[in-house]
C-alpha cells in the first residue's frame, strides 16, 4: 500500500526497533514512537496508517491511549501487543475496537497479517470518509429550497403533498427534484435515498 | 539416766524432817513420753516452812543452833530455781516460795486466801480433785499431774506437780507437798511440732503423688493412699516390700546397686530432684514417672522418702505438643514457601513482561533479516546492526531468568554482607511496571553510604516486596487522592538500618494489631500470611518489623536490621 505508515508506540527499545525492521522488511514505512505523548505531538498523516501499540507504557498506558484517541475523534487502527495479556484485558481493548490482540512474544506473520488488516481498515475508512465529504459537499451545493425539497422526497412524501405543504405548486417541486437529483448525481430515486441515508443516517418517515 | 519419781523423795524427805536432818537432792527430771532430757536443778529442801511449823518436842540432832537450820532451810526454800508450795488437808496455801508465787502472780497473804482450786483451771480441777481424793483415802502416796493454773492476770500457765501428803508428826498436822515445774515452753513446743507433724501428715496423706517409705534395706515402711491411685496396690500389699517391686525388671539392679553404693559412700548416681524413670503398675503396665527423694536419721537409722509422680499425661501431652509443633513448623515452612510462590504468581505478570520483551525483540529482528535475506534486499549493516540487538536480548533474557531463579529458589538463609539500597533497588527492578500500571508514583528516599547489613538477600527481597505490593494493593481503591508510595532507607536511633515502606491508602485502622497474625487478611484473594511470615523473616535477621499509621493517609511498615559490629558506617 503506497504512502501507507505504520506507528510503533513501545517504551522498550529493543522492542521497538526490532518492529520497525521487521514492518519495514516487507516494504511498510515505520515511524516509532517511545510513548503515547510523542506519538500524539506527530501531525496525523494523510494516508492509511494503523498503530501498533504496547498495552504497558511509562505514563499513559495502552487501553488508556486507546480511549483518549476514540475521544479526540482519531479513528486509527490499533494492533495491541502485551508482554502479559490477560482476557478481561483484551476483551476491553477488542471492544473498544481493537484489530488484534498479540502476546509477546508473537509470530512475525500474525503482526503483519494484523497490520495488513488495520491498514486496510483504514484505508476502506479513509475512502468511505471521502465519499461521504464529496456527497456532503455535494448536498451542501444545493439551495436550501432544493434541500428541503430532498429531504421530503426521501421522507415518501408525493409531489403534490410536497407543493401543499410548501404552498407551491406541484410542478415547482418537480423542478427542484430534477435539479437536485442533477446536483447529487444521482442516478435514480433509490440512488438519491442512499446517499441522503449516508449524510444523514437513516431517514424516518415522516408521519 | 532413769527417771526419779518425785513423790517418792518428798516422802523420804518428810521422814527425815522429823528428826530435823538435812537432804541434799539432786533432781533429775526426764519425761519418758516426750524423751526430753533437760531439766537439772539442784534442790534443797528446807525443813521448815511456814510459821508454826517448827517441830516441837523434838532435840536438834546436832550442835548446830536449831535457828541457824532454820534460816539455811529457809533461804534454801525461798531461792528454789522449782516452784515449792504447801497447802493443808483442806487445800489452802500456806507457804509457797518465790517462783511459785511468781508462777501464778499472786503475793504471799493473797496466796494464803486461796485453796488450790482456786486457781486450777476449770478443765482441770476435775482430775486433780480425783487425784488428790486418792491420796486423801491413802490409795497413793503421791501423784504426778500436767495442769493449767489460772495465773491472778487470767492468763494460764501450764505446770507439771509433783504432789505428796505429809504425814503428821509431833505437833504437826499432815499437809501435802508440791513442787511445781512451769512447763508452758515445752507445752508449747510439743503443740507445735503436733501441729507441724499433722501437717506433714495430712500432706502426705492428701497428696497426689505417691509417697514412699524406705529402710536402709530398701523394704517399704509407708505408703501414702496416693500410691494406690499410682501403682494400684493398697499400701499395705506394700509394707515390707521392696520397693524394687515398683519398677520394671531393667531398672531392679541399677536400683539396688545405685542404693548400696548410695548407704556405702554416699554418693548418689541420680538426681535426687524429679528424676524421671519408669514405674511398674500392679498390672504390669510400665508408665512414666517423677521421683524425688528425701532422707533422715531416725533412732540411728537412715530413713528414705520417695515422692513418686505418674507423669504419663504430663509425657503424653508434652509428646501431643511436640508434634503439634513439629506439624506447625512444617506447616509455616510449606506456607512460606507457598506464599512465595503466591508472591511469585503475583509477580509473573511483571516478570513475564520483562522476559517477553527481549524475547519479543529477538524474534523480530531474526523474522526481519529472514524476510529481507529471501527478498535479497538484506544489507550487511542491518544484518549485523540486527544481530548485535539478538545477542544483546539474549544476554538481557538470561539474565532475568537468573535473576527470577535466584528468587525463587527455597534456599535456607544465607546472611551475606548487603547494601539495603542494593536490594531496595532490586525489588523495585521486580515490580516492573506494577507501579506505573497501578498509577502509583514511586518515591524512593535512600540515604546514602548505609552501613552494610548482615542478610539473606532473597529473603529481604521477599520481604520488601510483599511490603510494596500491600502498599500497592491498598491503593487500588484510592481515587480522590494522589496514590503515593514511598520506599525509604535510614539510620534510625540506635544505629540500626531502618526500611519504612509508606503508602497514602485506605490505612489499617483497627486492624493495626491484627496484621501480623497468620491468616489474617484484609484482601479478598490474600492468604494472610505474608506478613506473618515477613515478621518472622525480620526477627530471624535480628530485626524488627511494625506498623504505624501514615499521616494523613495510610499506613507505614518498618523494619530494622541491625548493623553487624565492626562496620564501616
Amino acid at each position: 500500500m503506497n504512502g501507507s505508515v505504520v506507528f510503533v508506540v513501545d517504551d522498550d527499545r529493543s522492542v521497538r526497533s526490532s518492529l520497525k525492521l521487521l514492518i519495514s522488511s516487507v516494504g511498510l514505512q515505520v515511524e516509532s514512537f517511545e510513548s503515547a505523548d510523542t506519538f500524539l505531538q506527530r501531525k496525523p498523516p494523510d494516508a492509511p496508517s494503523c498503530l501498533v501499540l504496547d498495552v504497558r507504557l511509562r505514563g499513559l498506558s495502552g487501553l488508556d491511549f486507546q480511549r483518549e484517541l476514540a475521544a479526540r475523534n482519531i479513528h486509527i487502527p490499533i494492533v495491541f501487543i502485551t508482554g502479559h495479556g490477560d482476557i478481561p484485558m483484551s476483551v476491553r481493548a477488542m471492544k473498544a475496537g481493537a484489530i488484534e490482540f498479540l502476546t509477546k512474544p508473537f509470530r512475525d506473520q500474525d503482526l503483519l497479517d494484523a497490520v495488513r488488516i488495520a491498514l486496510e481498515q483504514d484505508r476502506a475508512r479513509r475512502e468511505q470518509e471521502r465519499d461521504l465529504t464529496d456527497l456532503q459537499q455535494r448536498f451542501d451545493s444545493l439551495t436550501p429550497r432544493e434541500q428541503e425539497v430532498i429531504s421530503m422526497v426521501v421522507s415518501g412524501m408525493l409531489n403534490k403533498q410536497i407543493a401543499g405543504e410548501l404552498g407551491t405548486a406541484e410542478n415547482t417541486v418537480k423542478v427542484h427534484r430534477s435539479r437536485a437529483m442533477e446536483k447529487m448525481n444521482a442516478q435514480s430515486f433509490a440512488d438519491l435515498v442512499r446517499m441522503i441515508e449516508k449524510i444523514k443516517g437513516p431517514t424516518k418517515k415522516a408521519s | 539416766m532413769g527417771f526419779s519419781p518425785m513423790g517418792e523423795i518428798a516422802v523420804r524427805l518428810a521422814e527425815r524432817i522429823s528428826d530435823r536432818s538435812i537432804y541434799l537432792v539432786r533432781l533429775t527430771v526426764e519425761d519418758p513420753e516426750v524423751g526430753d532430757v533437760g531439766q537439772h536443778f539442784l534442790l534443797i529442801l528446807p525443813v521448815y516452812v511456814g510459821v508454826g511449823m517448827s517441830p516441837a518436842g523434838s532435840a536438834p540432832a546436832n550442835d548446830e543452833a536449831p535457828q541457824h537450820i532454820e534460816q539455811r532451810w529457809r533461804t534454801a526454800f525461798e531461792s528454789s530455781a522449782i516452784g515449792i508450795t504447801m497447802a493443808d488437808l483442806a487445800g489452802r496455801f500456806f507457804a509457797a516460795n518465790s517462783v511459785f508465787r511468781n508462777m501464778l502472780g499472786y503475793t504471799e497473804s493473797e496466796l494464803y486466801e486461796l485453796t488450790y482450786l482456786d486457781v486450777t483451771y476449770e478443765e482441770d480441777q476435775k482430775t486433780n480433785q480425783e487425784l488428790v481424793g486418792e491420796l486423801m483415802e491413802g490409795k497413793r502416796q503421791h501423784f504426778q499431774i500436767e495442769k493449767r493454773y489460772c495465773r491472778k492476770d487470767g492468763t494460764l500457765v501450764w505446770v507439771r506437780n509433783y504432789v505428796s501428803r505429809v504425814p503428821g508428826m509431833g505437833g504437826v498436822a499432815p499437809f501435802w507437798f508440791a513442787v511445781v515445774e512451769d512447763i508452758t515452753q515445752r507445752k508449747e513446743e510439743e503443740s507445735a511440732r503436733r501441729y507441724t507433724e499433722e501437717k506433714y501428715r495430712v500432706m502426705v496423706e492428701t497428696a497426689s503423688d505417691a509417697v514412699i517409705c524406705l529402710d536402709e534395706s530398701s523394704a517399704i515402711l509407708l505408703a501414702n493412699p496416693a500410691t494406690t491411685r499410682v501403682f494400684g496396690y493398697d499400701p499395705t500389699e506394700l509394707i515390707g516390700k521392696p520397693l524394687t517391686m515398683l519398677m520394671p525388671e531393667f531398672l531392679r539392679k541399677l536400683h539396688e546397686g545405685g542404693f548400696k553404693r548410695y548407704l556405702a559412700t554416699g554418693q548418689r548416681h541420680i538426681n535426687w530432684q524429679g528424676t524421671e524413670l519408669i514405674g511398674l503398675r500392679k498390672n504390669g503396665q510400665e508408665f512414666p514417672v517423677e521421683v524425688s527423694f528425701g532422707e533422715l536419721i531416725q533412732d540411728g537409722h537412715r530413713v528414705f522418702t520417695g515422692f513418686i509422680r505418674d507423669i504419663s499425661e504430663r509425657k503424653q501431652a508434652e509428646e501431643i505438643r511436640k508434634q503439634a509443633q513439629k506439624a506447625i513448623q512444617t506447616t509455616q515452612a510449606e506456607l512460606a514457601r507457598v506464599s512465595r510462590l503466591t508472591t511469585m504468581g503475583e509477580l509473573a505478570a511483571s516478570i513475564a513482561h520483562e522476559v517477553n520483551q527481549p524475547l519479543t525483540a529477538v524474534n523480530n529482528n531474526s523474522s526481519a533479516c529472514l524476510r529481507l535475506l529471501a527478498n535479497e534486499r538484506l544489507q550487511p549493516d542491518v544484518l549485523r546492526r540486527a544481530l548485535e540487538e539478538i545477542v544483546a536480548d539474549g544476554t538481557r533474557a538470561s539474565a532475568i531468568i537468573a535473576r527470577i531463579r535466584t528468587f525463587i529458589k527455597k534456599a535456607p538463609a544465607e546472611k551475606n554482607r548487603l547494601d539495603v539500597n542494593e536490594v531496595i533497588g532490586e525489588v523495585l527492578a521486580m515490580m516492573g511496571h506494577g507501579f506505573e500500571e497501578n498509577r502509583i508514583v514511586l518515591k524512593s528516599e535512600l540515604a546514602q553510604a548505609l552501613p552494610p547489613v548482615l542478610g539473606d538477600r532473597v529473603q529481604l527481597q521477599q520481604v520488601l516486596l510483599n511490603l510494596i505490593m500491600n502498599g500497592v494493593e491498598a491503593m487500588t481503591a484510592i481515587v480522590d487522592r494522589p496514590r503515593l508510595l514511598w520506599v525509604q532507607s535510614r539510620i534510625d536511633e540506635s544505629g540500626d538500618v531502618l526500611i519504612a515502606v509508606r503508602d497514602s491508602g485506605t490505612g489499617l485502622g483497627l486492624e493495626a494489631d491484627s496484621v501480623f497474625t497468620p491468616f489474617f487478611t484484609t484482601k479478598a484473594n490474600g492468604m494472610g500470611m505474608g506478613l506473618s511470615i515477613s515478621r518472622s523473616l525480620i526477627d530471624a535477621h535480628g530485626g524488627r518489623l511494625w506498623t504505624t499509621p501514615n499521616s494523613p493517609h495510610g499506613a507505614v511498615f518498618s523494619f530494622t536490621l541491625p548493623v553487624p559490629a565492626g562496620s564501616p558506617s
